[in-house]
């Protein structure tokens, strides 16, 4: 198995995507991982959405990161390179590359349709994630890309992204629904070929949305007609991408049991889905510590510290256990401690991607070892 | 006739004592609490439910995510898209935003055959997949109605609480039926886009709770979602709940070293001490703290936690 010789960072997996729900740290693991592989000697780019300010000026990194990568300043052998990710910068960039004539554009990017449809479709964040994705492969100047994703409460509806929104720009229903209702002019024209069904339903969209949204979404259509092919066909390669052996997926979760059946429904979705799973990161687990003799609080709101540590130690030892008892043995399962402080400079995040790497490595030598005693 | 931001800056940095804040917040229609996901807004939203319902009024907490938590802090079964008492003048729904667009095309197009065929129709679901805030726009409406006592067979209420989707943070949501009024002109959600912004932009009616944690990445989030809010809703927060706090660690030991429990603990806390500071300069409104509690998620945490708001607010009220 590749993954237990390759450690944190493999080079047969140059692509890497991080998800996980919110809150769990993905961003700050993503940059670890990062500057981890321009350490190691290879030209590393990180894209994130929303890091914090502390982050991003650990990075070195500003708004131009939006439009571009930056280079990070941080000496390694390898160069560390990260970019903010913006679903409409990058949709305006499809638009331009697959409209056919100047004049298509224009319409496409005037349309006010597209205007609200670029900044607000659900899923568009992470359908244009992994677009960009797909395009920083195909350039080939990184040897190591990771991914981090934006933050899904639900994080599968970060797979299901792509399909809806490429469902929905391919939509030939809406093409044809409303192609006869609207002349050159943007007129309303009677559907007179879908009869008496046709007007009723004409008069209720009417009623209830109004014609103006059909307008602009007929125009949008129309527009958006002669790109579909191209739009199809990058969407199939992203996919295949995606599912490709290069690509890997880690899964960050929380500790805690409760946060164990979302981790667990992830990773099983995306196995499955014929996804290739990296190792599942658990973070920031409190440790364990046993105390004796603590007096209990005398005042609920107000937990002594010893009760409360030691509570939080033992939740999250039997989340852990939970987790690591209904995963595949095979399935790497690491711990990373919760830490002092959030890593906000670059020798903390390298000291973080080296924390998890090393616990990476244990747990190679306890499978190894585990395989051998069976075998 | 004081803003209620204004009218906050005023008593609060007055001697004389702040007006009861959970008062104020339960005498709205709609209250929305936001925030990053996993800093514990549905947590506080059963708890202002049950506060709520406590001092008599007829509360409904709204959650709206597919992944249902809501009825685990109140100790009930999943409640599966309907309106369930979850206790004296409580209500608790999970809301699926189709059903609600779903409902007006019934309402709307009264013949059942007519009706089947939109619902079935894969133009009708990209179009409402696609248009830009449809779906937000249906949850504000859902409270709306209910307020208003327009669904007969729901209960009468007097406060929807909506426990907002992660998504945006909240604002998205806040921010839809402005978007809506922009790409729809006319027409049923026109109408219902129109009455919802005015119902937000009124600070009697409308009020927003932000939640987050006294870390650096929820505090800069929250900082940054109030920014949005004013940009986009032209409203404030009315109030911050500050929550999973660590208590406030023994003074360093003047000779020994401090063990591994005691070391973290203040390392903790100090940065939930840093992060307060930082609120205290850049968020002047009212502000209310939670403690991190040694207990599993469940009824006997939210009851804890109902004792720990409450306190907060009243020992607000009087410093």
């Amino acid at each position: 198995m590749d993954l237990i010789s390759g450690g944190l960072i493999a080079d047969a997996q140059p692509l890497t995507i991080v998800v996980g729900s919110g809150g769990v740290g993905k961003t700050t693991l993503a940059a670890a991982m990062g500057v981890l592989a321009a350490r190691s000697g290879r030209d590393t780019l990180v894209m994130t959405f929303d890091p914090s300010l502390r982050l991003k000026d650990a990075l070195g990194v500003g708004e131009e990161a939006r439009e571009r990568e930056v280079k990070v300043s941080f000496q390694a052998p390898g160069s560390l390179y990260a970019s903010l990710l913006d679903a409409r910068i990058t949709f305006d960039r499809l638009v331009e590359r697959y409209a056919p004539d100047d004049a298509s554009r224009r319409r496409i990017l005037g349309n006010r349709f597209y205007q609200h449809l670029s900044g607000s479709l659900g899923g568009i964040l992470e359908y244009m994630a992994v677009e960009r994705l797909y395009e920083v492969a195909a350039e080939g100047r990184f040897r190591q890309v990771i991914l981090d994703t934006p933050p899904t409460r639900q994080a599968l509806d970060f797979l299901e992204a792509p399909a809806r929104i490429v469902g929905f720009l391919d939509s030939g229903a809406l093409r044809v629904a409303l192609k006869g209702w609207f002349d050159e002019e943007g007129h309303l024209t009677m559907a007179a070929r879908l009869g008496p069904l046709g007007r009723q339903a004409e008069r209720f969209l009417d009623n209830v949305v109004g014609l103006d949204l059909l307008r602009d979404m007929a125009e949008f259509f129309q527009a958006f007609a002669p790109l579909f092919e191209g739009f199809r066909e990058r969407a199939q390669a992203v996919e295949e991408l995606l599912r490709s052996r290069r690509t890997r997926f880690i899964v960050v979760s929380g500790p805690g049991e409760e946060r164990i059946p979302d981790t667990l429904f992830f990773s099983r979705r995306l196995e499955q889905a014929g996804y290739h799973l990296g190792p599942t990161i658990v973070n920031r687990v409190h440790p364990s510590f046993q105390v004796q003799g603590a007096p209990p609080a005398a005042d609920p709101c107000r937990p002594t510290g010893w009760e409360l540590l030691t509570w939080l130690g033992e939740r999250d030892r039997r989340g852990l256990a939970a987790l690591a008892a209904l995963v595949s043995r095979r399935q790497p399962l690491i711990a990373v401690p919760l830490l002092p402080g959030e890593p906000t400079d670059l020798p903390s995040l390298e000291a973080l991607g080296r924390l998890v790497e090393e616990r990476l490595g244990e747990w190679s030598r306890r499978f190894a070892k585990g395989a051998e005693e069976e075998g | 006739m004081f803003k209620s931001t204004e009218l906050y800056a005023f008593c609060c940095y007055s001697p004389i004592p702040c007006m009861d804040l959970l008062a104020q917040l339960s005498s709205r229609q709609l209250l929305v609490v936001t925030g990053k996901g996993g800093v514990g807004k549905t947590a506080v939203s059963a708890v202002l439910g049950r506060i709520f319902a406590a001092r008599g009024k007829r509360v409904l907490v709204v959650e709206v995510d597919p992944r249902e938590n809501l009825h685990q802090m109140l100790g009930m079964p999943p409640t599966g898209g309907d309106i369930l008492p979850a206790g004296s003048r409580l209500w608790v729904q999970n809301l699926k935003p189709r059903q609600v667009l779903d409902s007006v095309v019934r309402e709307r197009l009264k013949l059942e055959l007519l009706v089947r065929r939109v619902l079935a129709s894969p133009v009708y679901h990209h179009f409402v997949d696609g248009a830009p805030g449809l779906t937000e726009l249906a949850i504000l409406g859902h409270a709306l109605r209910l307020v208003r006592g327009i669904d007969k067979s729901a209960p009468q209420l007097d406060l929807v609480i909506l426990d907002a989707p992660a998504t945006g943070h909240g604002v998205r949501l806040l921010a839809s039926p402005r978007l809506v009024s922009e790409v729809i002109r006319h027409g049923a959600f026109a109408v219902m886009a129109g009455e919802l912004a005015e119902m937000i932009a009124d600070p009697a009616r409308c009020g927003i709770l932000a939640v987050t944690q006294a870390e650096e990445m929820p505090v800069q989030e929250v900082l940054e979602m109030r920014q949005a809010l004013r940009s986009q809703v032209e409203k404030d927060p009315e109030a911050l709940v500050v929550n999973g706090l660590y208590p406030p660690a023994p003074e360093p030991a003047g000779t020994g070293e401090d063990d591994e429990l005691v070391s973290l603990w203040r390392r903790r806390r100090l940065l939930n001490e840093r992060e307060l500071e930082r609120l205290g300069t850049e968020w002047l409104g009212p502000r209310l703290e939670l403690p991190q509690l040694a207990m599993d998620r469940g009824p006997a945490l939210t009851a804890a936690l109902q004792t720990c708001l409450e306190r907060a607010a009243e020992a607000r009220a009087w410093t």
